[in-house]
């Protein structure tokens, strides 16, 4: 390539974005003018330009997945409780009196707060559940082999959990693992199927909430921890089902 | 107290990072190419956008900062996922593609590629395009920012940014004009 069609071809695209000064543009424009291979060159960099701006609205188009505006929600909603949170100090300096004041409207303040991020827990925590089992699990999808699900946890995500594994007997039956995200990060999701009822089970490392089992969406979740580990689990069923297969996976994680 | 950033309202804030889901989504689709891996990195781009937002600064471009942070994760992932076989693989295609003159003559005129290409087909060509290229294209002439805008989103200066635009319009166009005329020629039309 000789010099002055290299240094055409490197402004050709502020040439077309028409960002270049006066002075350097009719330099590109009097080269263009003596260069059909240059000229070829700009034409087709201004066609490209054309085509996607043309069509940028069309291409920016996408419809939201069913999902992640509420779950996207839920984060906003969090981040902007965590900073109206009311700060302690600020009381105390007003006195013993007051000081009082401010310590049991702390200890009421974080129990509400405890329980309504439950309910944002669950709501993330269901949405998750919808999303993976419409994306991810097939009708038929197969029954997997517990050991091989930790190791994949392991391998992929850095993650050393239990996982427990299918129980025909019981109609429970180990569909898959996938890494899911919540307002405070990530953690495992492992996908069951019990009696033909999607089932989803969380783990929280390193967190311990109160034992709770919310409903909500018609999704039904229970709470519950053991040594310094939160397990959630998240189904549509309400009923025996649902109950047999928290206390499988509660024995079963111990 | 100079210097000193002021936090943003939180309310505000989160309103205004919510009203960005649509162009994030649309984006980090072209990005992954993947609806599923799409939506994660939406989502992991708002936690971090929350987790870090008294770092962003007041008055300054929220979509450049939230597109930055899109951008970061999805390049750690990819490291992570499979080390060093993205950035070869884009430089490698950079460089083939800087030598290469595309098809010969084309005389297909713009305005008639323009009119007859489908937006499925322009989605496609552009989901064909290597992953520097898309970016950097996508960047410019879709969301229309600044070349020093792009450089810092990919962190790369900005020669690469526009040698990265350059290379991915043409492409697009060449490989466009390519399957339009082999499309007339197949179909018989007119």
């Amino acid at each position: 390539m000789k010099e002055s069609c290299r240094r055409t071809d490197e402004r050709l695209t502020p040439y077309a974005d028409d960002a270049l000064p006066a002075a350097e543009r009719a330099e590109v424009e009097r080269h263009l003018t003596a260069c059909p291979p240059c000229r070829r060159e700009a034409a087709h960099e201004e066609g490209g330009r054309t085509l996607l701006r043309e069509r940028s609205s069309h291409l920016k188009c996408e419809a939201l997945p069913p999902g992640l505006r509420t779950r996207c929600e839920a984060l906003a909603r969090q981040y902007t409780a965590r900073r109206h949170a009311p700060s302690w100090r600020a009381g105390l300096a007003r006195g013993v009196v007051a000081a009082f004041a401010v310590l049991i409207a702390a200890g009421l303040a974080l129990s509400v707060a405890t329980r309504r991020s439950d309910t944002v827990l669950a709501a993330q925590l269901t949405a998750d559940h919808v999303k993976c089992f419409r994306i991810f699990a097939k009708d038929n999808s197969p029954g997997l082999d517990a050991a091989d699900v930790e190791q994949h946890l392991r391998d992929e995500y850095g993650w050393d959990v239990r996982v427990p594994p299918s129980a025909p007997e019981q109609g429970i039956q180990l569909i898959g693992a996938r890494r899911c995200l919540y307002g405070e990060g990530t953690m495992p999701h492992v996908m069951y199927r019990v009696n033909g009822k999607n089932v989803s089970l969380y783990m929280l490392d390193g967190v311990r909430r109160p034992p709770a089992e919310l409903t909500g969406l018609g999704y039904r979740s229970r709470i519950w921890s053991r040594g310094a580990t939160t397990y959630v689990m998240v189904s549509s069923d309400s009923g025996a089902d649902l109950v047999r297969a928290a206390q499988y996976v509660m024995q079963k994680v111990q | 107290m100079l210097g000193r950033r002021q936090p943003p309202d939180p309310d505000a804030f989160a309103a205004e990072v919510l009203a960005f889901l649509d162009p994030l989504y649309a984006t980090a689709l072209r990005l992954t190419r993947n609806r599923a891996d799409a939506q994660d990195l939406v989502q992991d781009t708002l936690v971090k956008a929350f987790r870090f937002a008294d770092r962003f600064e007041r008055g300054t471009n929220l979509k450049a900062w939230l597109y930055t942070i899109l951008h970061n994760t999805w390049r750690n992932r990819r490291r992570d996922a499979a080390r060093d076989t993205v950035e070869v693989d884009s430089e490698r295609v950079e460089e083939a593609s800087s030598t290469s003159s595309g098809p010969a003559e084309i005389d297909t005129p713009e305005q008639i590629l323009l009119r007859d290409t489908l937006d499925a087909d322009l989605q496609a060509a552009l989901d064909d395009l290597p992953e520097a290229f898309r970016q950097a294209v996508w960047l410019r002439d879709v969301e229309e920012f600044t070349y020093a805008e792009i450089a810092q989103m990919l962190g790369v200066p900005i020669g690469t940014v526009m040698s990265r635009i350059s290379r991915g319009r043409r492409l697009l166009y060449e490989r466009l004009s390519a399957s339009h005329g082999s499309a007339r020629v197949g179909a018989g039309r007119r």
